[in-house]
């Protein structure tokens, strides 16, 4: 067969099997629409079912048609609408209709976009056995992608690992630190304040020191503020951000000393979040100081002391007011 | 030299013209059956957006970047209040909205300052990219995100260069203010930027054609597919190009385009490399080009990403003389960005961006419109006069045709196995017929359409034809 007939021969066959794909797809689409008015009667119906029995109430409903998958996606449904013990007595419920072992199964399935999707299910049930499952997928799945997602789910339910465990897990320190990092760390702080201490005493990168020291900041009660006061004379001024970022968290007096004297720091990113932060809790001392930045070589800091002004003074007539 | 001799001489160069032309259809069809199949392993593999992470993100709201959105207008008096009011409703913690009124002739800027009470405002403007005068920025007394910018005209890159120049946060989102974006669009397109660790400088999203849609008070009420033939072959490009193209080439790190009408950007990256050029009517492709070029000389670990998500929707030319118009300028746009940047074509030093995305560019733009517009003519003509096989010429309108028709068709099978946007069966047939006709006619009408680009490349016009459109709600 010359090149040119292959040519021909591959491009049909080529354009009828997609056109054929094409077809078939149609079809599906076709055959759903006809479906979706009896599709959305069973949801009604489930919904009806489910809303009663979460009530207390007798359910007559007819079960036809009510596929796990339905009834999954009924209960998403009515698991947004509902809250604290009816939300929990609907999850009950669907596991006790196996829907859970439906999950459970998705969640071993060898495609990572369908283990994942499997989690996002977890995360709604939210019950002991969802959250055990959830640390097995984030401690032993092969998919780096699964683990973090587990790690989202159980950081949303608040059942996220001690610190150290899922830093080792998710190979935090090995790489660079992303923003979602940050995200687990703070979902730990309230939870394992003293485990967030001591990993500071760690050999760790400045990167990841100032994301321990920022997420300390979401931990609940006033004692890590000597730490964070230590922190803010690191000779890091990643780390000494970090320290000021949390302390305006905080928003607690005692630190207002120290965040103070950070508006005369060396660093212009040092002083530009210290400027946010007096914005931030109001700090009427700082005025003089931060009037003292407007001359600052930094357009940045300029801008942020001038941004930090008008919270602080009123009528300062800064350029960033309206023109007469 | 004898007769015999100059017919030869001419009878080998058809043939050598011919097989040219063959050959570059052949790589161009290889080049989106290979794009198609990595799109489609990118589809199958792809992790959907999901609601953990940005819950997470979204309880500790300062992790996310902060975004100006930049909104260049011009004549836009009707629509903007609306077009802007949907800007502020966006999804997202932390979003400014700067618009940027590049000297309207009509009263754009009167209805801003109607609309949403603005207050002349003297803010400091961080760095200078435009080359016209700014004459006023404007405060909302309602909306404390807004930002308004009258200025002189001086073009949309002129206009967003303003804009990034205002802008404080550390991404921007360049978009057209007639672009209607998802509500969670700035939220899909952000993500990547919250897994990154500081290499990525630039996301771009999926955009689609609105024409046909439901549009109300600047956001979308209810998608639709149009009846009208024009906008629908163009609703089956920009699926091939945005599903296929760019998924596969993001997937390869070699995205040379992100779409000027949704692109959100680190500022720091764009301030870096001086903003939008002003003297080329392709500004969205040279400005992807220049952020490869700085950041492979400055030998910097750098990521351009794409989010395959619909995050925009934008009004397409509903008459084939505004298509015209456009296709002429993309065309024009790419020329003048590839003689820019010809040192980087097959340059190793700038890895595959130079040795394989630019090359692309090149067939692309350059040899494929004219090769596969003279191959229709000459192949057919040389097989008459025996010069080739009648087979070959059967071949090349297989390859041309009957290929494209299937490489089209596929990509809208993806969509449906994957996103499944078009509403209803029926709109999906709709989409499907124009696939299947698009090859014939449509797309040699846009061949020659950029030839006319080509031409205008090569006089060196500098004018920007308007593209007619009809304006949402009103089709």
């Amino acid at each position: 067969m010359t090149p040119a007939l292959s040519i021909i021969e591959v491009s049909i066959g080529f354009s009828v099997a997609m056109t054929a794909a094409f077809a078939v797809l149609l079809v599906r689409r076709w055959l759903g629409e006809r479906k979706a008015p009896l599709q959305r009667e069973a949801e009604v119906s489930i919904t009806r079912s489910y809303l009663r029995r979460v009530a207390g109430q007798a359910d007559n409903e007819p079960r036809q048609g009510w596929t796990d998958q339905i009834r999954l996606a009924a209960v998403s449904h009515i698991h947004l609408l509902l809250r604290g013990g009816e939300r929990d007595r609907l999850m009950q419920m669907a596991e006790l209709d196996g829907l859970l072992d439906a999950t459970l199964r998705g969640s071993r399935r060898w495609r990572t976009a369908r283990r994942i999707d499997a989690i996002r299910m977890l995360q709604q049930f939210g019950s002991e056995a969802c959250i055990a499952r959830l640390r097995e997928m984030m401690a032993r799945d092969s998919s780096p992608n699964v683990r973090n997602e587990a790690a989202f789910a159980l950081a949303a339910t608040g059942a996220l690992p001690p610190p150290r465990e899922t830093i080792r897990i998710l190979g935090m320190f090995e790489r660079k630190p992303n923003r979602l990092d940050l995200a687990l760390l703070r979902a730990s702080a309230p939870h394992y304040p003293e485990q967030l201490q001591l990993l500071l005493e760690d050999e760790i990168s400045s990167h990841w020191r100032a994301q321990l020291v920022d997420a300390i900041g979401w931990c609940e009660g006033p004692e890590v503020l000597p730490l964070l006061e230590h922190a803010a004379r690191s000779d890091c001024a990643e780390v000494r951000c970090a320290a000021i970022r949390a302390a305006g968290r905080f928003g607690h007096p005692r630190a207002h000393r120290w965040i103070l004297e950070a508006l005369d720091d060396p660093a212009a990113i040092v002083r530009i979040q210290a400027a946010n932060c007096c914005a931030t809790l109001h700090i009427k001392a700082a005025v003089w100081r931060l009037k003292r930045l407007l001359d600052d070589d930094e357009l940045w800091v300029r801008l942020r002391a001038r941004h930090a002004l008008d919270v602080l003074v009123d009528d300062w007539p800064s350029d960033e007011t309206v023109v007469a | 030299m004898t007769a015999q001799f100059v017919l030869n001489a001419a009878v080998q160069t058809i043939v050598a013209l011919a097989l040219g032309c063959f050959v570059v259809v052949l790589i161009r069809n290889a080049i989106s059956l290979a794009q198609l199949v990595t799109a489609a392993w990118v589809f199958a593999t792809r992790i959907k957006p999901g609601k953990g992470t940005v819950e997470l993100w979204q309880r500790y709201a300062d992790i996310a970047l902060p975004v100006s959105v930049i909104a260049p207008a011009y004549n836009e008096e009707l629509t903007i209040v609306q077009s802007v009011k949907a800007l502020l409703a966006l999804e997202y913690p932390h979003h400014e909205v700067i618009v940027v009124n590049d000297g309207s002739k009509d009263d754009t800027i009167g209805a801003l300052v109607r609309g949403f009470e603005l207050e002349p405002y003297a803010r400091t403007q961080i760095a200078v990219l435009q080359h016209t005068q700014v004459r006023q920025t404007y405060r909302s007394r309602r909306y404390p995100n807004l930002l308004v910018i009258d200025k002189e005209n001086g073009r949309k890159a002129d206009a967003v260069n303003t804009g990034i120049g205002f802008a404080r946060t550390p991404l921007v989102c360049v978009i057209d203010a007639d672009s209607i974006i998802e509500p969670d669009g700035l939220l899909r397109a952000a993500e990547p930027f919250m897994h990154d660790d500081g290499r990525l400088v630039a996301v771009g999203g999926t955009i689609r054609i609105a024409n046909g849609c439901d549009i109300e008070g600047g956001s979308m009420r209810r998608i639709g597919v149009t009846r009208e033939w024009v906008p629908r072959f163009q609703i089956v490009e920009y699926l091939r190009a945005f599903l296929t193209a760019r998924v596969a080439n993001a997937h390869s790190n070699t995205l040379l385009l992100i779409s000027g009408a949704f692109g959100m950007f680190r500022r720091s990256v764009l301030l870096e490399i001086g903003g939008y050029r002003h003297d080329t009517v392709g500004e969205d492709l040279e400005v992807i080009v220049r952020v490869h070029r700085h950041m492979r000389e400055a030998r910097r670990d750098y990521a351009i990403e794409f989010v395959p998500d619909i995050v925009c929707w934008t009004e397409a030319p509903a008459a084939l003389a505004g298509l015209k118009n456009q296709r002429a300028r993309w065309q024009q746009g790419a020329l003048e960005t590839l003689q820019r940047h010809r040192r980087m074509i097959c340059n190793p030093r700038y890895g595959r961006i130079g040795m394989f995305a630019m090359p692309q560019l090149v067939i692309e733009d350059v040899i494929g419109p004219p090769a596969e517009l003279i191959g229709y003519v000459l192949i057919p003509a040389a097989a008459l006069l025996g010069l080739l096989d009648p087979v070959a010429a059967v071949a090349f309108f297989g390859l041309s045709v009957i290929f494209g028709t299937g490489l089209s068709i596929g990509t809208l099978a993806l969509e449906e196995v994957q996103l499944r946007r078009a509403p209803t069966a029926r709109d999906l047939a709709r989409i499907g017929a124009a696939a299947l006709i698009e090859n014939f006619g449509y797309r040699q009408v846009n061949m020659i359409y950029r030839l006319r680009g080509i031409r205008s490349f090569l006089r060196k016009e500098t004018a920007w034809a308007a593209v007619p459109r009809v304006g949402f709600g009103k089709a």
